[in-house]
């Protein structure tokens, strides 16, 4: 923090001059290569590529807690339609990330708050809700970049609230409540620089995304479209996402039908990888010999469908045109390779 | 400390020591330096006024503060400008003894005698938790609505206050503040001139101390150095609280009479709920520019209208919150973000359109971190659970993903809830270890 504020004392000018000589001594660990200047609006490959290094885990309620983190880097975040870079700080030392999931099934939780407390010896070092967010390697989980108080041993509260998404199935009232566990962070800068760093300009902007990384923990990729639970029913594209379309015999526990009826399922996921994308508004129309079903999908976490948009409707039959529109894209921060995709999401159509 | 009149200058060099002092708190340093200040001579500090002659005049209400604090040009509350609360617990189980009883109403009764009940001299209330009325064996009565507090959003985990009682002292005048403190602790014999022949802490042990201040300039004044504000200091000279706008319009504050118990042997009481949040504007200030804080604070059509300028001296006496509820659906999905004071304005009204709750909150620098002490009084305790649902506004996260459970959820994000506690704020005549019948018998 006091490096961060020397800085802000310095005019224009001599901010220019501080990053240039900044950059002779530490390049990676500021802004990595330039942002692209001609991405595609869909996913692509990064300019570079870093490793992470596990913190720890822990368990508390209901849920398993994993910490990592890796050097900080720029990200963006998305608030409605708008897409905005958070560039790195100067105080910045690491991009934290920590991932919760349901020790049951291994079911990421996607779609709630967290919020994470940094102490040193007993000294607060910083607290912050930090952003849902994408990145290829990891899929789903929660990150931010945070200034530390040199190296040491830290200790990480990490508190996840309870979920407000509609829960179905076993996770039908589950994960209501809110749960903290501390994770120790031994941090050294020479430990930070020793994650791996690659620069990719062989393959930066191909239309490709990273492998999901091997973490030894539950990621948040989901069963192939032809794989979901029910009567796979096709996919379609928006905004180079793809919606796998699934129908159950009954709506799944937890979904307020009282007609019973037919299960209508979008799962909404990353190409190449499958990655969860969550937090979107999902309105469908199914049409056959009239509308059978013209409103808003309800996002839902259940332990077999995995985290979608559903709605209860009375029959789905085969040759019915659904019309998926997608009036808010994924409200989640992205990762570079993740900021261009995903945003614009025309709406789109399959028949089932 | 600073040596006080070593320049000549001796009233701000002993205002700067007597604020610090506050926060610093009750040692042994501090009696030494409040004993210098009290005997430096001609230092030009008024008198502290002392209480009235009969005391009988006293308000019924501990909460009767709004008719004796400052008020601003448009009528707007100022609260005293240094406040400190001290959490007390009876030692042992069951309930106190009559004696126990005598020696806090003798104890109260000098500092009746010792200040005025007005913002110059020290306003003060003892309330009580629902945790100390456990100690008897009747219980509260059942209309009177007051329980142990609890969580109040799915994203809280604080700590739970549930100490016996609850002082709250506030004063403009810090060496009032504590000097106050210090008799009723047991720290100095005298105060303002009256001797102290009974102490709080001849009953109660002090579990808990927490200070703090409220008015245009302080929050500014103390940021600097203060974890969870950031180093540039952005926080306006002009404002009462570190979120950079004022809070409080009088026509959004309940009445007194609205808060007031009506009936029972508790009537002319209050409930009392005060929180403690932590606060952290490192993105508030920065990630934000003024037009997505008036969005935060008060609602996106405060910021599309352009009705608040600065701190937001010029809404006078009304945030205009209620002409921006009916429509919140709909600049959720617009915007993309809901504003804190709209969201909790939903819950807050009677169908009348009065207020329901009264809250005198104010910023804390304790331990080195900013935070906010948020006393709110209600007649019914589950009135301010209601309006903190509201305030959650979980429901909105349905209407739109953009709004988050914390992110872009009014200032969830940027605060932090550390303590909860629920407190039952009995009238002046009770105020000394009532029983949960209504009765203080010494």
């Amino acid at each position: 923090m006091r490096r961060r504020a020397f800085l802000s004392g310095v005019g224009t000018a001599g901010a220019l001059a501080l990053a240039g000589c900044s950059e002779v001594v530490e390049t990676r660990s500021l802004s990595g290569p330039p942002v692209l200047s001609n991405r595609p609006d869909a996913v692509y490959f990064p300019t570079h590529v870093e490793g992470m290094a596990m913190t720890g885990r822990a368990d508390a309620g209901e849920y398993a807690f994993a910490l990592m983190y890796s050097y900080p880097h720029r990200f963006w975040t998305v608030t409605g339609g708008e897409v905005t870079r958070t560039p790195v700080e100067e105080a910045d030392d690491v991009h934290l990330m920590a991932t919760v999931w349901d020790p049951e099934t291994g079911t990421v939780l996607p779609e709630t708050g967290l919020d994470v407390e940094i102490s040193k010896g007993g000294e607060l070092v910083s607290q912050e809700v930090i952003y849902p967010m994408l990145s290829q390697p990891m899929g789903f989980h929660y990150g931010a970049n945070f200034g530390l108080d040199g190296d040491g041993e830290y200790e990480v509260t990490v508190s996840v609230g309870g979920t407000n998404t509609r829960r179905t199935g076993s996770f039908d009232g589950r994960f209501g409540d809110p749960a903290r566990a501390t994770i120790g962070f031994e941090y050294s800068q020479s430990d930070r620089d020793g994650i791996a760093f690659e620069e990719t300009p062989d393959r930066a902007g191909d239309p490709t995304a990273r492998e999901p990384m091997e973490m030894g923990m539950p990621n948040s990729v989901l069963p192939p479209a032809d794989e979901l639970p029910g009567d796979p029913r096709g996919t379609t594209e928006t905004g180079d996402a793809v919606l796998a379309v699934t129908t159950l015999a009954a709506p799944p526990a937890g979904v307020d039908a009282p007609d019973g009826g037919t299960y209508l399922a979008v799962s909404a996921r990353t190409p190449y990888n499958r990655m969860v994308l969550p937090a979107m508004a999902v309105e469908a129309t199914l049409t056959a010999d009239g509308t059978l079903f013209d409103g808003a999908l309800t996002r839902t976490l259940d332990p077999d469908l995995g985290y979608h948009y559903g709605a209860a409707v009375d029959a789905v039959p085969a040759g019915a045109d659904l019309e998926l529109r997608v009036p808010t894209p994924p409200q989640v921060a992205r990762h570079e390779g993740y900021e261009t995709a995903f945003v614009g999401m025309p709406p789109t159509e399959l028949t089932l | 400390m600073r040596e006080p009149d070593a320049t000549g200058d001796g009233g701000r060099s002993r205002r700067d020591v007597l604020k610090a002092a506050v926060a610093v708190g009750g040692s042994v340093g501090l009696s030494a330096c409040l004993d210098a200040i009290d005997g430096g001579e001609g230092s030009g500090t008024e008198a502290v006024p002392s209480g009235p002659e009969d005391l009988s005049t006293l308000p019924t209400r501990q909460f009767a503060w709004g008719e004796h604090i400052r008020r601003d040009e448009f009528g707007n509350e100022q609260l005293p400008a240094h406040q400190t609360l001290l959490y007390l617990t009876l030692p042992g189980e069951g309930p106190p003894t009559a004696d126990q009883r005598a020696t806090v109403e003798t104890a109260l009764t000098r500092l009746d005698e010792a200040y005025a009940w007005s913002h110059e001299g020290l306003l003060r209330s003892l309330a009580y938790s629902p945790e100390y009325f456990d100690r008897y064996e009747t219980a509260l009565p059942e209309p009177l609505d007051i329980y142990p507090a609890r969580r109040l959003s799915p994203f809280e985990t604080p700590e739970f206050d549930r100490q016996d009682a609850l002082l709250h002292l506030a004063s403009d005048r810090p060496d009032a503040l504590l000097a106050a403190e210090q008799a009723l602790t047991g720290e100095r014999a005298s105060a303002n001139g009256v001797d102290f022949d009974a102490a709080l802490t001849d009953v109660f042990t002090v579990d808990d101390r927490r200070t703090g201040f409220i008015g245009a300039g302080l929050p500014a004044a103390k940021q600097g150095g203060l974890e969870g504000v950031p180093e540039d200091g952005p926080v306006p000279d002009g404002s009462p609280l570190f979120m950079g706008f004022k809070a409080g319009f009088a026509r959004n504050q309940a009445p007194e009479d609205r808060v007031t118990i009506q009936d029972g042997p508790f009537a002319g009481g209050t409930t009392k709920h005060v929180a403690n949040l932590r606060q952290r504007l490192e993105d508030w200030y920065g990630e934000q520019d003024f037009t997505q804080r008036v969005m935060e604070m008060f609602s996106p059509m405060h910021a599309e209208n352009d009705w608040v300028e600065g701190v937001g001296a010029n809404l006078e006496d009304g945030s205009r919150v209620d002409e921006t509820v009916a429509t919140i659906e709909e600049q959720a999905t617009e915007f993309g973000r809901v504003g804190h004071a709209q969201k909790a304005a939903r819950a807050n009204r009677d169908p009348d359109g009065t207020v329901k709750l009264n809250r005198r909150h104010f910023e804390s620098a304790d331990d080195g971190i900013a935070s906010l002490h948020f006393p709110s009084l209600q007649r019914e305790m589950s009135e301010f659970d209601a309006v903190r649902e509201a305030m959650n506004g979980q429901d909105l996260t349905e209407i739109t993903p953009a709004v988050r459970q914390r992110v872009n959820n009014g200032i969830l994000e940027y605060i932090f809830v550390r303590h909860r506690g629920n407190f039952l704020v009995p009238p002046r005549d009770l105020r000394a270890l009532p029983t949960p019948d209504g009765d203080a018998p010494q």
